[in-house]
């Protein structure tokens, strides 16, 4: 054991190491663009340089000269490529911004493409085309001239009166926040590549939703989705921007249709900056009322969002802010703001990274006002209901609290801004809570059982990294009765059975669930529980004993798990068939706050930082977090997810920010040396906490997901600490060490 | 080398140049591999060798390939890997007569008469994986695995330079190859495994 394998505890699987772990360390893990095709031509993307206008002109004459030109696709010859309608989730495009042109809807906007014998080619005639462009001023982000507003028309909960009981509290606080635009920015890049034999269609695209991919490719190019076998065995990184159709997937699959050979199109960094998604810039604006003893008996908070001009995305992270804690009375409101930029899209912990940021950083700054301490603060706003009285299924948040306070050496701080310093380093530590709503969808899965022993799990999982395959196979393993050595796990492809989109954090939940009640009806085939026993504690050739009693050599096993949530009936409102959605490519996902009960994962996080007093350097000597999460797949996999979430949560605070030219509504630092995302060296001490916890209400694996709740509110505890060793609290981020020498 | 003539200029420089740089190596295949008429098409294919992890490979290939996409695209070792082409990454990381280089930034005609070396080619050819290779898995020091093979090479750089002989030294030493995962407490705890393993072995 090591400390990248901590020592399981109660209702927490064994540090299994991941069963891609060999092919990832000697190259052989495949992603998009690794796979082989047969003489590939590459494709070269051309974007808008303007953010508002039309297209009046394209010259092609210079790039057609280019040797090894084979085509070049632009508004002109794709309008047969049909156009998906958007809306929030549900697997469907991006954005709504989908033609070539002529009318440019966004910095960044795709507005043709270059096929070539080579990608030296294809990028030479990509620089040779000319394109002319009639340019109207376009509208950047909040503020700027011409931006228009709606309702975010999302849930925002409302209980008691909460601007009475606000007016009525003793202490008052009103403070307002602000977070920037940020890309997912994953190493990988946005990759496609086409392939057609006769009518047949194969993509391989990196892929959070391989349903999705196929169902929306075929949609894009009006054939049926049986026509589309979609590919991505390993994910290079996700974050969220790779769960919906991007306007790219159609024109390469058209590019490879109309030239007869297999296009592979690799987009360049700075075009990933507009081609996908990213998380859009937020404001709050909060007003807590509480009492003398810290009870909070009014919050209220509104936020506004930036999003495209014709797409009303929002993350409305209201509906968790608000619930989170016993507040007497809540009100909430979000506003969307258009602007003339690409759509806003899911990014890692969408909803509660900037939401619960607000919430986090107004609860330190209420606890400086009472002169609490701000574990107590959180304490005594524990909670076993919401406002509205909704309860919670489970809620560990003050046994987060205490572990991890205890491991950082919290009794030790001193309350007192700038108060510990070691030379010229101002010494600040910070708190803050992570939650983050538990998700699970309809899914579904094939097991086959061998009698040699072995198993196959078949499901169209997606390997991002959070180790799916693996926990998989620990549930295939333990049902069945077997090493883990002894299943195979396939992923990442439209031929097996599907499951929901991996964002949400619900794709353990949901595999594991399906992939459970696989194993258990092959069991229950093979003679019910006492066979089971046996095959679990004894040797295998129990099982063999069963399969010839059988007179079979394999027993296989397709299943479909609806989770109560997403079931159609009264209390759920839905009426279509979730498998049926799912199998067209529009994932079910249910949970949250949505359900009979609340049902969260939670953590608290703790941060040392030190802040050089002179020339307000910032550096983070020190991470802890401890986390409740219901059962624990495998603690190896579940560690290094949190600690890259708390990374994550460091950067969203101290590095990460697009940054926006305000006249042209352009990304100015869109590639990896000037968008800022933390290396190596930014990292020291991090330390992981598994606090277990059981919950037995969320779904029949108990898991309640984990990929995003590590870095919910770590930019709080990142902020809380900077104010603890400087006396100076930065509301808008990121912090940057200017900010701090011009205060 | 002003008489108009490419090949011959080529020639002349090469014949008075004692010069054993990587540019003079270029010049040098490109001349032997197309004589002269076709020096003036200067996107005729190179034919060159690459010598990649202890074989040689023939190519041929746009003069503007880079290392990166000459192994991917060309040699199909796809293990090494494109996350910015600008050489901000470092995924693309492989060595270079022993030293970590960015193939994004090295052309693929440069890096002839050198011996190259990807992670494909790190194992044992009996399949027993290199220190490193193993110390990444036992500390899971990756997730997506996208990065994996660029902190691989460079973690193995890092300790081969005597730069692994602190955390904060490999932390430094290991902050060209970012890992958007996050893993990098455990790569440094990884490189401190192989570390003396491979002063042994």
């Amino acid at each position: 054991m090591n400390r990248a394998a901590p020592e399981p505890q109660a209702n927490m699987g064994q540090p299994e190491p991941r069963l891609e772990a060999r092919l990832k360390v000697t190259g052989e893990a495949r992603y998009a663009s690794d796979m082989p095709v047969h003489n590939p031509a590459f494709a070269f993307l051309v974007t808008s340089p303007i953010a508002k206008g039309a297209i009046t002109g394209i010259d092609d004459k210079d790039a057609r000269t280019v040797p090894g030109v084979l085509g070049i696709f632009t508004h002109e010859n794709t309008a047969e490529l049909k156009k998906l309608s958007w809306s929030q989730g549900g697997g469907g495009p991006t954005t709504s911004i989908q033609d070539l042109g002529p009318k440019i809807q966004h910095d960044g906007q795709i507005v043709a493409m270059t096929v070539a014998d080579t990608f030296e080619a294809a990028r030479e005639a990509a620089y040779k085309l000319k394109i002319s462009y009639q340019e109207e001023i376009p509208s950047a982000t909040f503020d700027s001239p011409g931006v228009t507003q709606t309702d975010a028309k999302k849930p925002t909960p409302k209980a008691g009166n909460a601007e009475a009981a606000f007016n009525d509290a003793p202490v008052k606080l009103e403070v307002a926040y602000s977070t920037p635009t940020q890309h997912h920015n994953p190493i990988e890049l946005f990759t496609t590549t086409a392939s057609w034999d006769g009518d047949q269609l194969t993509v391989y695209e990196p892929s959070q939703f391989m349903y999705g991919l196929k169902n929306k490719t075929a949609a894009r190019l009006g054939i049926k989705p049986d026509k589309v076998h979609a590919v991505s065995p390993f994910v290079g990184g996700a974050f969220g921007s790779k769960s919906q159709q991007t306007p790219r997937t159609g024109l390469v699959a058209l590019a490879a249709r109309t030239l007869n050979r297999p296009v592979k199109l690799v987009p360049t960094r700075d075009q990933g900056f507009t081609i996908a998604t990213y998380r859009a810039e937020t404001r709050h604006a909060i007003k807590i009322g509480a009492a003398e003893n810290g009870k909070i008996a009014s919050f209220q908070h509104d936020g506004w969002e930036v999003t495209s001009r014709p797409d009303n995305y929002s993350v409305a992270g209201v509906e968790d802010s608000a619930r989170m804690y016993g507040f007497g009375a809540v009100k909430t409101a979000v506003t969307t703001v258009h602007a003339d930029r690409n759509t806003p899209g899911f990014m890692r912990s969408p909803p509660v990274v900037p939401y619960i940021y607000a919430l986090e950083s107004a609860l330190d700054e209420l606890a400086v006002k009472l002169k609490m301490d701000p574990i107590e603060l959180r304490r005594v706003n524990d909670s076993n209901k919401d406002a509205t009285g909704k309860e919670w299924s489970s809620r560990s948040l003050m046994k987060c609290y205490d572990q991890a306070a205890e491991a950082f050496g919290w009794s030790r701080r001193s309350a007192e801004p700038g108060s510990m310093r070691d030379g010229n380093w101002l010494i600040g530590w910070g708190c803050a809570s992570a939650f983050y709503p538990t998700h699970i969808g309809a899914a579904t899965a094939r097991v086959k059982f061998n009698a040699d022993g072995h198993a196959r799990v078949e499901v169209a999982a997606h390997e991002i990294g959070t180790g799916v395959m693996t926990v998989v196979g620990q549930t295939a393993a333990e049902r069945l009765g077997i090493p883990l050595d002894r299943v195979e796990v396939v992923v990442g492809d439209s031929n097996y059975p599907p499951v929901p989109v991996a964002g949400g954090s619900n794709q353990t939940a949901s595999c594991c669930s399906v992939v459970m009640k696989a194993c258990d009806a092959i069991m229950a085939k093979l003679g019910g529980a006492n066979i089971k026993e046996t095959v679990g504690s004894g040797p295998v050739k129990d099982v063999a004993a069963s399969f010839s009693k059988l007179g079979v050599s394999t027993v296989e096993e397709y299943a479909e798990f609806v989770p109560d949530v997403v079931k159609p009936n009264a209390v759920t409102s839905l009426v279509d068939d979730p498998i049926k959605k799912l199998y067209e490519g529009s994932p079910s996902l249910g949970g949250g706050s949505h359900g009979e009960k609340l049902m969260y994962a939670m953590g608290a996080e703790f941060i040392e930082v030190r802040v050089h007093a002179l020339t307000g350097e910032i550096r983070v000597p020190r991470i802890v977090g401890a986390f409740a999460a219901g059962r624990i797949m495998n603690t190896r996999t579940a560690r290094s997810q949190y600690m890259g979430a708390m990374i994550w949560g460091v950067s969203s605070a101290l590095h990460e920010a697009t940054d926006i030219d305000k006249r042209n509504a352009r990304y100015v630092n869109d590639n990896l040396a000037d968008y800022m995302i933390p290396v190596n060296a930014d990292i020291q001490q991090l330390e992981v906490i598994l606090v277990p916890e059981q919950d037995n209400f969320i779904n029949p694996v108990g898991v309640k997901g984990i990929g995003e709740l590590g870095n919910v509110g770590t930019a709080a505890a990142v902020t809380n600490a900077v104010y603890h060793a400087t006396g100076v609290r930065i509301r808008e981020l990121p912090v940057r060490l200017e900010k701090l020498l011009t205060t | 080398m002003t008489d108009g003539t490419p090949g011959f200029s080529r020639r002349n420089f090469l014949a008075t140049s004692a010069a054993s740089t990587m540019s003079v190596a270029l010049l040098d295949r490109g001349a032997r591999a197309a004589p002269t008429p076709a020096q003036a098409n200067p996107r005729e294919p190179l034919k060159l060798t690459l010598k990649i992890n202890g074989r040689d490979r023939e190519l041929s290939l746009d003069p503007r390939t880079t290392l990166l996409d000459a192994l991917r695209e060309h040699a199909g070792l796809t293990g090494s890997k494109k996350g910015c082409d600008h050489g901000q990454c470092g995924a693309c990381t492989v060595m270079m007569d022993g030293r970590r280089i960015l193939s994004c930034l090295t052309f693929a005609a440069s890096a002839q008469d050198h011996d190259i070396t990807t992670i494909e080619g790190l194992a044992q050819t009996d399949g027993t994986l290199h220190p490193m290779q193993q110390a990444f898995i036992d500390h899971d020091a990756f997730q997506c695995g996208y990065c994996t093979p660029g902190q691989i090479m460079s973690a193995v750089a890092c300790v081969k330079e005597g730069h692994a002989n602190s955390d904060p030294d490999i932390r430094e030493y290991m902050s060209g190859n970012l890992c958007r995962c996050a893993a990098y407490p455990n790569i440094v705890d990884a490189i401190k495994q192989a570390a003396p393993q491979m002063k042994e072995g």
